[in-house]
């Protein structure tokens, strides 16, 4: 058994004591355990014990061909499975100097976009159940569905499709897609503000999460927290616009920034990052232009000994793939860079002195997916 | 700004062993002994504020493990690669986690996967594997539940 760092001083004080929260907790939203030093309802001290899952799929990497690796990507982040295969396709793109035709791209962009809009859904579903309002969910979901069922139609998978492929896309869009998505757009900026009358700006979760749990923004950078997180302490973070990839440059939108970097401010960077997405995947039904969906790849694929990493603005932060070639069908090494990582490390600096409902409203605020943070 | 403007602001300052472009990105080789010397030029100099990945590459030809810090600056959108050749029988280096705090849990990840020993960190515990699996990501791992693929 490891052992924690946490200590309980002697003398004359009220009584201290640990608390372990998880794994098995509806609030962390996977197998995640944190150790907590209480002093009454207050934390004093929060150490996360993570790996409850880890599957070590960098050692599987090193024994898979480079187009066996994709559907593995998926399982990382399944809430935005294609922002992690996107993230692998670019890297090894780059590797090999494959140019994705431009339909490729903006199809990719489509599925980001839809990936961000499911992701950001569940999050606020469970967030709310998080802080004990149980209508959000029905509502939520009720879009998520219809989301879900675009992308199925997309690529035949629900959560982690798998459609990506080195060098493009596995399917074309099906006949009726762009008039169904247009339907999805129609409606969906009325569901947002909806969503925010029923929990964001309701005075009972507004009371309950500003001033809570504020992230700086020198301790912010310090710990390499990315992604909405990150935005909400007003540093305008984005990717997609400081390094377009697949085609986004292409696209208007504005990078959300909140102001405190308290957990409100995390929570309205996520509802007005869905407003863009609405926005950039208007755009992407005008630049979408018939043409070829996969480039030209080899059919053995052996990049040149070298590395690469790529990065993708995922719902969560940065996704990034590092890869190391030796010149073989394998990679040497590949090393995931999973934004969950470094945005639960921070856990610790913003929940201490907090009360222990809070600190579910803070964790519930980082948008922490498992699988990711193990791998 | 390109890869020889970044060169030649540090070339002064630090001994660089060897310096190389990839992919239009720098990558420096410096000594261990550096290695903190470095980081805290390259953070407080030239504002590289965000440490993007902290990770290892066993180099099992050259009986060497080369630890990677990957940096970005959120003021200049400059990226550049450090790496430290390190011995791969008895691999340490000084931490930097009070430098960037993330790099304490990558630091962290990086012990447990490859053996490297990161001196006065301040909690250097295992942080994802179980107590009986020791460095898995060394090329020369072997463990009875893993085996490799066959051939095709």
């Amino acid at each position: 058994m490891n052992k924690f760092p946490i200590e309980i001083e002697k003398g004359l004080t009220t009584d201290e004591y640990i608390l372990n929260m998880g794994p098995q907790h509806p609030s962390t939203h996977g197998v995640l355990r944190v150790v907590l030093k209480m002093d009454g309802e207050v934390v004093k001290d929060a150490i996360p014990d993570v790996g409850y899952i880890h599957t070590g799929l960098e050692k599987m990497f090193e024994n898979r061909k480079y187009e066996q690796i994709i559907p593995y990507t998926d399982r990382t982040d399944y809430l935005s499975a294609v922002n992690n295969n996107l993230a692998y396709c670019l890297a090894v793109e780059k590797l090999l100097g494959i140019e994705v035709p431009e339909r490729a791209k903006i199809m990719r962009v489509i599925l980001c976009e839809l990936n961000r809009i499911m992701s950001h859904l569940l999050w606020y579903s469970a967030y709310g159940l998080d802080m004990g309002a149980l209508t959000p969910i029905i509502y939520a979901f009720r879009e998520r569905e219809e989301v879900i069922d675009l992308v199925e139609s997309m690529t035949g998978g629900r959560l982690t499709h798998n459609a990506l492929r080195i060098g493009g896309f596995k399917y074309d869009l099906p006949k009726d897609f762009i008039y169904k998505l247009k339907n999805f757009i129609s409606h969906f900026n009325d569901r947002i503000d909806e969503y925010e009358a029923l929990l964001i700006n309701n005075v009972i979760f507004v009371n309950r999460t500003k001033d809570i749990g504020v992230l700086k923004k020198e301790i912010a950078i310090s710990y390499g927290v990315t992604g909405p997180s990150l935005r909400g302490s007003d540093i305008s973070y984005d990717l997609r616009k400081i390094e377009p990839y697949s085609g986004y440059e292409k696209f208007e939108f504005d990078v959300c920034t909140g102001k405190n970097g308290d957990t409100l401010d995390r929570c309205k960077v996520r509802m007005n990052e869905m407003r863009q997405s609405i926005r950039i995947l208007e755009q992407a039904i005008d630049h979408l232009k018939d043409g070829d969906i996969m480039a030209k790849v080899p059919k053995v694929i052996k990049p040149a000994p070298g590395e690469i990493y790529c990065a993708v603005e995922g719902p969560r932060g940065e996704t990034g793939v590092y890869i190391v070639s030796d010149g073989s069908e394998k990679p040497y090494r590949i090393k995931l860079r999973s934004p969950s990582f470094s945005n639960l490390s921070v856990l610790k600096e913003i929940v201490v002195g907090y009360k222990i409902a809070d600190l579910v409203a803070i964790m519930g605020s980082l948008d922490l997916v498992i699988p990711e943070i193990d791998r | 700004m390109d890869y020889q403007q970044l060169l030649s602001k540090i070339k002064d300052k630090i001994n660089i062993l060897q310096a190389r472009e990839d992919l239009g990105i720098l990558n420096i080789n410096i000594e261990k002994k550096q290695i903190r010397e470095v980081i805290k030029f390259l953070k407080d100099e030239l504002k590289f504020n965000h440490l993007n990945f902290l990770t290892a590459i066993d180099l099992i030809d050259n009986n060497q493990i080369e630890v990677v810090y990957r940096l970005y600056s959120y003021e200049t959108k400059e990226k550049i690669v450090v790496r430290v050749k390190l011995e791969r029988q008895k691999p340490e280096i000084e931490t930097i986690s009070d430098i960037f705090r993330t790099a304490e849990w990558h630091e962290r990840e990086t012990y447990e996967m490859f053996g490297v020993k990161f001196l006065n960190h301040p909690d250097l515990r295992k942080l994802l594997l179980p107590d009986e699996i020791e460095m898995p990501l060394r090329k020369d791992f072997f463990h009875p539940d893993f085996e490799k693929l066959p051939e095709i």
